[in-house]
């Protein structure tokens, strides 16, 4: 008896398997047969461009990359804040973990689930990029953003620049940064998107004109305060002169300030960071550090919701567009005080 | 002149790790002068502190035969809700006793899973991992907490010159030693690692036993809580992710043995000296990250295997019975 189940349970999971598998070619192997089965009916409709439907309610999901880093959980809970302002959206919040088969998953269920919108923050563009195309073939609204996915007709985005959110200082660095400096570069996670264009604009806007500047320390210290902290006190210890640290972000610019933030030997050390964080902001105005460049949550999120509305009630079919990239400094640094202090986060 | 050699012989397989730790540690100081330095030992220290103190804890808990998988969440919702607590009350006591207090209770949760409903230690504190790690971003909406003020004397202050983390380390190693060796509840512990059944029948209370090893494991990653929080000046919900296998790591190149019922407080304390000298020294020279990570594991597979093989005389393991080691 418990043979014969056993087999019949087994023949069971075979042909589900057979039928999983025997499905679209595009789904990686390793997707769930139910999954693929979904996403193979949602794709029946071949390149149905997505279109505008009145409704009193549209149903918006939000697929985050992550919301365990300050910065993914500033926008989160920004698009949260924006999208209660509209009647006619509904919002759901999904997190991808910093994982690209979660969030590649995520995506496929917000498809099944048949949102009138969604919007995806890649963790990884070219991951993301198949299932964005599988959204729009759906004939559902799809918007990339932080960063957007390039090329994929009909989806809209809306973006800040990170190569230009490290320009801005990088710029800045090329007047302030003395002759025969020695510097220390703090870096994002390896593989990221906004870690690897940030850095990449430092080294053609600044080191790649200034040959006569050296970089003592470089590591990694993935976006973390307590890492970046570990890895300035070893520095100052084996180095005689640091001039600047070139971080990749404020929590990691923060975290090597407050190695040195009792040592008159670095008194007039330049400190350059990106996201214009409370945090930052309050260094800047301290006159402790040099410059950021404000990667605000709160714009993307007007944003966001805006040009999800005007895509969901027929207003535009697509749009694409970027927040600024202002370098906060002493002189301005104010205002953004000010508008972080509005929105009760200071 | 044979006397002589088993004598080095026995020196060596109860002192190993430590003539390791020597042997880097003069390694480090010539590759490096900069090593040598009070305030790099000094550097070090501070940055062990958190760690060993975890690691402390870890090795009470596996000498009974138990695990904490959950310490850097807990670690993290310890601190940020101390943190929070000095925020409203600006009392650095109460704020204290807030982190150490949620460190507890989250442990006794722990206890329970493992002591009272038999759940397999590994399972119970993985779950308590994920809660603690939700809940710590839950309370603060995934968002930094700011502002700390006198908060960083937990870990950024000094008493007579000597750095309060360092304190806190020398305090909490002497308080583990003590446990282990001089206490019953100590002898208890290596006894329910050794044979928890053995243990059961010579009339030890296990299940109040492993309640109180969860829960001063839970007061040690409750004051990490607090010295990590401090340190960084800012309530960190994401902070101290995996450190729970940094603790393990000291713990078990320190001599704690994952069978249970072997292990020292000072072995551990060797232990996290070893990863945190290969570390800095590793820094001070400038190794690419990358090269760290590889050049890490690979030290911590040779220090245990050569420590393991001299305590087994380098005898193939399956000859050498565990009384032996």
């Amino acid at each position: 008896m418990k043979k014969c189940l056993a087999t019949i349970l087994a023949g069971i999971l075979v042909l589900a398997l057979v039928a999983g598998c025997s499905s679209t070619p595009q789904s990686s192997s390793k997707e769930p047969a139910k999954e693929s089965q979904a996403s193979q009916a949602s794709q029946a409709p071949a390149s149905q461009a997505p279109a505008a439907q009145t409704k009193d309610t549209y149903r918006v999901a939000y697929i985050a990359r992550a919301q365990a880093d300050s910065f993914a959980a500033w926008l989160a809970n920004a698009i949260r804040d924006e999208a209660a302002k509209y009647d006619n959206i509904k919002l759901d919040v999904f997190d991808g973990e910093a994982n690209d088969e979660k969030e590649n998953s995520l995506i496929e269920n917000a498809i099944t689930n048949k949102y009138d919108l969604i919007i995806v923050q890649p963790n990884n563009g070219e991951a993301q990029r198949p299932y964005v195309e599988k959204i729009l073939q759906a004939g559902i609204f799809a918007i990339t953003t932080n960063a957007r996915i390039d090329n994929i007709p009909g989806s809209s985005s809306v973006d800040a620049n990170p190569y230009e959110q490290a320009a801005v200082n990088a710029r800045l660095a090329l007047e302030q940064i003395p002759q025969n400096a020695k510097v220390v570069v703090l870096n994002g996670p390896s593989g990221n998107f906004h870690a690897d264009a940030r850095r990449e604009s430092w080294q053609k806007e600044f080191f790649d004109k200034r040959p006569d500047v050296t970089i003592v320390g470089e590591q990694i210290a993935n976006w973390n305060k307590d890492e970046a902290m570990k890895y300035m006190e070893d520095w100052v210890q084996s180095n005689d002169q640091i001039d600047a640290v070139i971080s990749m972000n404020d929590n990691m610019a923060a975290g090597a300030l407050e190695v040195v933030k009792d040592n008159p030997k670095f008194d007039n050390l330049l400190v350059y960071g990106v996201d214009g964080t409370a945090e930052a902001l309050l260094l800047i105005k301290e006159g402790r550090m040099t410059a950021t460049c404000m990667q605000s949550a709160y714009d993307l999120a007007t944003l966001l919701l805006d040009t999800a509305n005007k895509l969901l009630t027929g207003q535009e079919k697509e749009i694409n567009v970027d927040i600024d990239n202002p370098l906060i400094t002493k002189d301005n640094v104010d205002q953004y005080i000010e508008i972080l202090k509005k929105a009760g986060a200071l | 002149m044979k006397q002589l050699g088993l004598k080095w012989q026995q020196f060596r397989k109860k002192y190993n790790i430590y003539l390791v730790l020597i042997v880097l540690f003069l390694i480090c100081s010539v590759i490096n002068p900069n090593f040598l330095s009070i305030t790099n030992l000094s550097n070090i220290s501070r940055q062990l502190a958190v760690t060993t103190i975890l690691a402390f804890g870890a090795t009470i808990l596996i000498i009974g035969g138990m695990l904490d998988l959950s310490a850097g969440s807990v670690l993290a919702l310890s601190g940020v809700l101390s943190v929070s607590c000095y925020k409203s009350t600006e009392s650095l006591l109460l704020s204290f006793l807030v982190g150490v207090a949620v460190g507890i209770f989250c442990n006794l949760i722990n206890a329970v899973m493992v002591a009272s409903f038999h759940t397999p230690p590994f399972i119970a504190t993985l779950a308590m991992l994920t809660m603690a790690r939700g809940a710590a971003l839950l309370y603060t909406k995934g968002q930094n907490i700011l502002q700390l003020g006198n908060y960083v004397v937990f870990g950024q202050g000094s008493i007579f010159g000597i750095p309060t983390p360092i304190i806190f380390l020398v305090l909490i190693l002497i308080i583990t030693w003590y446990t282990l060796r001089h206490t019953r509840f100590g002898r208890s512990m290596y006894a329910i690692g050794g044979n928890e059944e053995t243990a059961i029948a010579s009339g030890i209370s296990v299940k109040k036993m492993k309640y109180i090893a969860y829960a001063i494991n839970g007061a040690f990653v409750g004051l990490s809580g607090v010295l990590f929080m401090s340190r960084v000046n800012a309530g960190l919900p994401n902070g101290a992710v995996n450190y729970e296998f940094q603790a393990l790591t000291a713990a078990i190149i320190g001599g704690t043995s994952f069978s249970g019922g072997i292990g020292t407080a000072s072995g551990t304390l060797a232990g996290a000296f070893i990863v945190g000298f290969l570390d800095n020294i590793m820094n001070l020279a400038g190794v690419d990250s990358y090269v760290q990570q590889i050049v890490r594991g690979a030290i911590i597979a040779l220090a245990v295997i050569y420590d393991i093989g001299i305590k087994n005389h380098w005898k193939p393991l399956s000859k050498v019975s565990k009384a032996a080691s």
